[in-house]
């Protein structure tokens, strides 16, 4: 099984050295070849142990790797008619494919890992080959923010290694070197001899990981990235490589719930709770959909990691497969949408002719809607029971009217960057004036793609699916 | 005994590392402190008749002592790096900013050094080590010393590994240094591109 999920990823990297013309059909095709042994793993009986016990797919992993996958190769698709909207060369194409196909193995390592420095390993070589990514683009925004990215990313994976061997440490006196071994670590959570210490590595290791997804001091960190990098860039990191980070979370904070949940919920809340506050402002300055995107990411991700630790798993789950189909989209639509100007929000849905023009602008509109959790979107869903999960845990805390009033803030908050989506919303669709902007096939069948799989997020099947997975 | 020297000798490569304003000069203690940080490797490994840290360590030694330093070199001249790295923060505030960093690391690492055996004070100098790390890419401006800092930053991390956890699993060590000549690589790549591009 291992080799099927790492071989289009090898075969992509191999042709990524062919200068033949129709090696560019065959870096796409390498790119969907992903998705086949995922499906497979998907019915597989669970847990799967793909190699040994280092690799094991469970029913969390494989979620996350098939939401992936999708985003894949509707990233791949969208990646076809790039040279349209940007001046991209042949060589810097291949390049992409090239450490596309090396993000690919490290993504699948650290999102199937049942071993913490495994799961490192695989999240460093997944952020390392990112790096080059970013340089795709041939601009001195971009060389700096490349360089911007190796250094805080590198910093960012450092503090997960440290609290990774703080974490080890407080666990080896039982456990010895399967001390490392995420399954073990949980059935034996209450046993670790030196909570303390392990509480001290996973609050590093968390850290680590949110600055790795722009939470708080780092907030604009990640925007200015991928403001600088290529459209599809933005919809990977948002997509797919937020995805690895996020399970490690999703699997420490299980462990760190064992050993003294008041101290992860409080830490937790009160970081994404400050990181939300920061965003809220500054998406409602930003003047550009890049960043707006980019702001609107971190947000979410905070709301997962919140309602993951209020035992809203189910609304963290949807909330999470919803948010990494809606934001590649809305990255992957930027193309058309800044084709007349980077800073040009007001018009950016008008000026759409025929079928694909039409199609394009109701897709890009209810994306926008659906990000904000107007109904039907999933997100909607999501935060329902997310919030009806916090309010719960508020009911059985001790400080109850402190957490509502939390909660209540938090709300405030979400309604600022309700009100700036519909404000840019009613400007892209009724100000500005109307130029006509060209929508290619390729792009099209991506955000149908992400449409889809939004739709088949709301069945009820699929919603019995995220309920079993925790 | 030798452990502690040796322990003492990783920090102070890293303490005049913070003062250098010469490139070459930096890359050289950089070498330094990967050859001590080996060296312990191997001390600490033979005490604990661990296989596993002997490979780690001679892999320290070959990679991190000799053959990253040559590489560094060898980008410096290829893609004529700027060798006189003066960093932001004088000498004189160093001073103070240095032993204050130390002493806020004993602090801070003081109640977690009670819950691991064995030497309390190497996982107290491992903790310093990384927040001098981190002082050296943040008083430099240039690139290549921002390097430096990053990779003395996994050799603080690897020394508390093997002085917090008595070494981590060969797996893991070895994906780690993997990891880092990856890094290498996309180093070289971008230090190309900019030369090409200016």
């Amino acid at each position: 099984m291992l080799i099927l999920l790492v071989l289009p990823a090898l075969v992509m990297f191999a042709v990524s050295f062919s200068h033949h013309r129709k090696a560019k059909f065959l870096l796409p095709i390498s790119s969907v070849a992903i998705l086949l042994p995922i499906v497979k793993l998907f019915w597989l009986p669970k847990p799967y142990a793909i190699w040994g016990n280092y690799l094991v797919a469970d029913r969390l992993d494989t979620y996350v790797l098939l939401i992936s996958s999708l985003v894949g190769i509707g990233v791949t698709l969208a990646l076809l008619t790039l040279d349209k909207h940007v001046k991209v060369s042949p060589k810097a194409y291949r390049r992409f494919y090239r450490f596309f196909a090396i993000f690919w193995v490290g993504l699948i390592i650290s999102i199937l890992a049942n071993h913490m420095g495994i799961y490192w390993i695989g999240l460093e070589l997944a952020t390392l080959s990112t790096v080059y990514m970013i340089k795709t683009n041939h601009t001195p925004a971009a060389h700096k923010e490349a360089w911007n990215y190796m250094i805080v990313g590198a910093i960012a994976i450092s503090l997960v290694l440290f609290g990774i061997i703080l974490m080890y440490a407080s666990a080896k006196p039982i456990l010895g070197e399967e001390a490392m071994r995420f399954d073990l670590l949980l059935s034996h959570a209450k046993e670790i001899p030196s909570p303390f210490l392990f509480e001290m590595g996973f609050a590093i290791a968390t850290v680590g990981m949110f600055v790795k997804m722009g939470f708080f001091p780092m907030n604009l960190w990640l925007a200015n990235i991928e403001r600088a990098s290529f459209y599809p860039v933005a919809a990977l990191f948002s997509g797919i490589l937020e995805s690895a980070v996020i399970i490690g979370f999703f699997r420490f904070s299980k462990i760190a719930e064992q050993i003294n949940y008041a101290h992860l919920y409080g830490f937790v809340f009160v970081y994404t709770l400050l990181t939300i506050f920061i965003v809220a402002f500054l998406i409602f300055r930003a003047k550009d959909f890049m960043r707006l995107f980019s702001l609107s990411g971190v947000e979410h991700m905070a709301l997962i990691a919140l309602f993951w630790v209020s035992g809203g798993t189910f609304a963290a789950l949807l909330h999470f497969g919803a948010h990494a189909f809606l934001k590649p989209a809305l990255f992957l639509s930027t193309g058309v949408l800044e084709s007349r100007g980077k800073y040009r929000i007001a018009g950016a849905l008008r000026g759409y002719k025929g079928k694909k023009g039409e199609l394009f602008w109701v897709l890009v509109s209810l994306f926008l809607l659906a990000i904000i959790s107007l109904p039907p979107s999933p997100m909607f869903f999501s935060e329902l029971y997310g919030f009806a999960a916090m309010v719960e845990m508020a009911k059985q805390s001790d400080h109850m009217l402190a957490m509502i009033a939390a909660i209540l803030f938090l709300l405030v908050l979400l309604s600022v960057i309700f009100y700036r989506f519909v404000t840019l919303y009613q400007s892209m669709k009724y100000e500005g004036k109307e130029e006509e902007k060209r929508v290619y096939g390729s792009e099209l069948a991506a955000l149908v793609l992400f449409a889809l799989c939004l739709l088949v997020l709301l069945l009820p099947s699929s919603f019995a699916y995220l309920r079993s997975i925790v | 005994m030798g452990v502690d020297f040796f322990i003492g000798l990783f920090l102070a490569t890293l303490i005049v590392a913070l003062f250098t304003s010469r490139l070459y000069r930096l890359i050289f203690w950089y070498s330094m402190n990967s050859l001590v940080l080996g060296i312990l490797a191997l001390m600490i490994g033979k005490a604990l008749d661990d296989k596993a840290m002997l490979v780690t360590g001679i892999a320290t030694l070959v990679i991190k002592a000799v053959g990253i330093p040559y590489m560094l070199k060898h980008f410096s001249e290829k893609f004529h790096f700027v060798r006189q790295i003066q960093p932001q923060i004088s000498a004189h505030y160093a001073i103070i900013l240095i032993p204050a960093i130390l002493v806020f690391t004993f602090y801070l690492s003081e109640p977690i050094t009670h819950m691991i055996e064995g030497n309390a004070n190497y996982i107290a100098i491992s903790i310093s080590s990384l927040f001098l790390s981190l002082l050296l890419m943040m008083e430099h401006r240039h690139v290549a010393p921002k390097i430096i800092g990053f990779l003395s930053m996994e050799n603080a991390l690897f020394l508390l590994g093997i002085t917090a956890t008595g070494g981590m699993p060969m797996l893991v060590e070895l994906g780690i240094f993997f990891d880092l000549l990856m890094a290498i690589v996309v180093m070289n790549l971008l230090f190309h591109k900019e030369e090409v591009s200016s």
